[in-house]
């Protein structure tokens, strides 16, 4: 479906999808997060912390062969259960009225981006069901040790494609900063400022 | 006969805003808004660092990030009274108008324009006269015949697979759908084309934020990013290019299609400057500061009372006391327990009830402006800016005029702009400036890097009591502010009035309803079961309200509703 320039590498984004301040939804920020401090990736994979973009989904989908999303899903079973979805699974053709920016936007995102020829040509989404998605309510101890799993899924999934993934040899913990104790300055960000990839 | 039309969104974990409307031949008479999901997101700032507020701050909502970063940096230099260096004033604003032109573009486009073109009609479109009519409004290269032809292969081929996908909520072939098949054509060409433009609007924030759209680069006293023309990690020649090539492309997508587009579409729908004026007090805070002090703007600030242009009263920097005693939020119909609250006293403390109208009814509070009700957003910043005779705001203005004039004879005034498609024009208008100020912005960085300033960073002291200040930033949906109390260096209260708390404010305790349900009196529905008319009027705000959980569903099910009773 891309327009695909010869000689250049196949591209993938893997995207971290949730809101950090409410529970359980951090678990794509976590995760990703997770697996860039434990393996390190080709240039041509982004490793990609979104939020709750929106629509705003679709710049970062833009031009990529490959998307992994990892989020929390909402699914039968218990929490914790981490899942693999392939786009067959979990799209519906049939997508709602939309009243604001905020609703979660993927399929849309994706359909806009593939109208132009522009979209990934498989979407994989890894999830984990949440306990809770409270405001504040920091993660759950089940969703916290799921993470573990959903990087090993995440990994999978890129090396079954042939992706170039190594374990670092010295992984460092992944930042949850907004797990920090209030008064902490581990919350900082980084301050280096990398070039932007978009 | 009376009919309630309620549209829901039922979102899966969370809900966000809800309309509910009666309507009474043919138009509505009443109309509530709610939002359906608590904001408890001041709560969790209490006792931080108020050094990393920011960090947790844009990430109370996924659209508008950077914009609540801004506002809280501003609000705790305003505390400490700490002047930020010139290049961190220029490199702040230039991700801000980076940031307004992409959330522009896409709720133009991909909010929004679906309620007006009706895309079931392309596949009949004359694409030669299309490219014929665009053309002769606009330079804009993507409005080829060619490109124009290949829009329409894809539409029929979307059309005839049966599977309208992500457009198959729209309410097609609805009678308030008038523009010809070769106007639909030429708006969902550009609807196309925007998702390459909103990309290059999020590269430049990216470049200058270090990451998007969670930009890292801001700090309590300025910005982290490193100034050194000889060094290739740093703020460099290369970087300054960058930014520009990407401003080339982006300006005239903005100027030559957005602003062509909804200048076409406002003389198309002349009678949606009859509908939706509401609240006519209008607040707009200056932005774009010129100068290290922040003593000159680039945006105006000001309020408008009662439609009055000729009332406008002047806001003509950040430490404007007015503002700072004028705003106050009203509790009495929203789910918390008090009554009229300053901000910086404010407290967040919940108290549901379930949807009382004549009670309480949303997790919105009333921020009221002296006691009235203000509309924020685009539209509050054109009429202050025209009003002050602000001379970037009557360019673009009156050349919107002319070419709604001459593309549909009638004469347009400035105060027709008080109404459903003055707010959808005002945000193109703005939009306009905001590429104009952003060639702007990048030059006065380079020249000031050039000149040989590298500081971009002015260490904050906490002193060892207790100080308020309040940051402003005239977001892309409005006037946003965040009110702080510091003490030692942590936060003891923090309050964020934001845009859509102006707009979407429930009653206060006068009775007097906010900005999106007195817009809405008046409005007509055609048809209660598809009410696309009440759609136009609520979007027109662009709703924003403050972002929730966020979970994919994995068994699809619908997220908004429409009932009527």
């Amino acid at each position: 479906m891309n327009m695909k320039r010869r000689n250049s590498l196949p591209t993938v984004c893997v995207v971290g999808l949730g809101n950090v301040l409410m529970g359980d939804d951090g678990f794509g920020p976590l995760a990703v997060d997770k697996l860039r401090c434990e393996y390190e990736c080709g240039t041509n994979i982004e490793i990609l912390d979104l939020g709750t973009p929106g629509l705003d989904l679709a710049p970062y989908l833009y031009g990529k062969d490959l998307a992994v999303i990892v989020d929390a899903v909402t699914a039968e079973g218990k929490p914790g259960t981490v899942r693999t979805y392939r786009e067959s699974n979990f799209h519906n053709s049939r997508v709602p009225l939309r009243l604001t920016g905020h609703d979660p936007g993927l399929p849309e995102a994706l359909a806009q981006i593939r109208l132009v020829g522009r979209g990934p040509s498989e979407v994989v989404v890894v999830g984990v069901i949440p306990e809770s998605c409270v405001f504040g309510g920091g993660i759950s101890s089940t969703v916290l040790a799921a993470s573990s799993h959903a990087v090993n899924n995440i990994i999978q999934v890129l090396r079954e494609r042939g992706f170039d993934c190594r374990k670092r040899r010295d992984p460092e913990p992944p930042n949850l900063w907004w797990l920090a104790d209030g008064t902490s300055t581990d919350a900082r960000p980084a301050r280096t400022v990398p070039a932007a990839h978009v | 006969m009376t009919k309630r039309i309620t549209i829901d969104p039922i979102t899966r974990i969370e809900g966000h805003l809800r309309i509910d409307v009666e309507a009474d031949g043919g138009s509505v008479q009443k109309a509530w808004a709610s939002c359906t999901m608590w904001r408890g997101i001041e709560t969790i700032l209490k006792g931080r660092d108020a050094r990393e507020g920011w960090v947790f701050a844009q990430r109370f909502c996924g659209v508008c990030t950077t914009v609540h970063a801004m506002a809280s940096v501003r609000a705790v230099e305003d505390a400490l009274q700490l002047e930020i260096p010139a290049n961190a004033q220029y490199i702040r604003n230039l991700i801000l108008i980076a940031h307004a032109l992409h959330d522009h573009i896409v709720h133009f486009y991909h909010l929004s324009a679906l309620d007006w073109v009706d895309i079931t009609t392309i596949p009949v479109a004359n694409s030669a006269h299309a490219a014929a009519i665009a053309d002769g409004v606009s330079s804009w290269p993507g409005n080829s015949h060619h490109e124009l032809e290949a829009v329409q292969s894809k539409v029929k081929g979307l059309i005839s697979s049966g599977q309208l996908g992500i457009f198959s909520h729209g309410y097609w072939g609805h009678p308030a759908m008038r523009l010809s098949p070769e106007m639909n054509l030429i708006l969902f060409a550009h609807y196309l084309q925007a998702l390459e433009f909103q990309r290059k609007a999020c590269q430049v924030v990216g470049i200058l934020g270090g990451k998007t759209p969670h930009i890292q680069n801001l700090a309590v006293g300025g910005v982290m990013n490193a100034i050194n023309l000889n060094s290739l990690a740093t703020m460099n020649m290369d970087r300054l290019g960058m930014l520009q090539s990407l401003l080339e492309d982006l300006v005239p997508f903005v100027q030559q299609a957005y602003f062509v587009d909804v200048c076409l579409l406002a003389a198309s729908y002349p009678d949606w400057f009859r509908y939706g004026r509401g609240v006519t007090n209008y607040l707009a805070v200056p932005d774009l500061p010129v100068d290290a002090k922040a003593t000159k703007f680039d945006l105006p600030g000001g309020v408008v009372t009662n439609g009055n242009l000729a009332s406008v009263c002047s806001i003509n920097d950040w430490h404007d006391q007015p503002i700072r005693g004028a705003v106050a939020e009203d509790l009495t119909h929203a789910w918390y327990v008090g009554g009229v609250q300053p901000p910086w006293k404010g407290k967040t403390d919940p108290d549901y009830t379930d949807f009382h109208e004549d009670g309480k009814y949303s997790w919105v509070k009333a921020p009221r402006y002296d006691g009235a009700p203000m509309q924020v957003g685009p539209l509050s910043n054109v009429l202050v800016g025209y009003a002050s005779g602000h001379q970037l705001t009557r360019k673009w203005t009156d050349l919107a005029f002319q070419r709604i004039s001459a593309a549909q004879g009638g004469q347009l005034r400035i105060g027709d702009m008080q109404s459903t498609m003055g707010r959808y024009l005002a945000r193109a208008i703005r939009s306009a400036m905001l590429s104009d100020l952003a060639h702007k912005h990048w030059q006065l960085l380079s020249d000031n890097i050039v000149k040989g300033d590298d500081t971009t960073y002015n260490p904050p002291q906490f002193p060892q009591h207790e100080v308020m200040g309040v940051g402003m930033h005239e977001a892309p949906r409005g006037t946003l502010s965040h009110w702080v109390v510091v003490d030692k260096g942590t936060f003891s209260n923090y309050q964020a009035v934001v845009p859509t708390t102006w707009n979407a404010s429930p009653r206060d305790q006068k009775g007097v309803p906010g900005p999106y349900e007195s817009s809405l009196l008046g409005n007509p529905v055609a048809d209660p079961e598809k009410p696309l008319e009440v759609l136009r009027t609520v979007h027109s705000f662009d709703p924003c309200m403050a972002c929730a959980c966020h979970t994919l569903d994995a068994s699809g099910r619908e997220i908004a509703r429409v009932k009527v009773l």
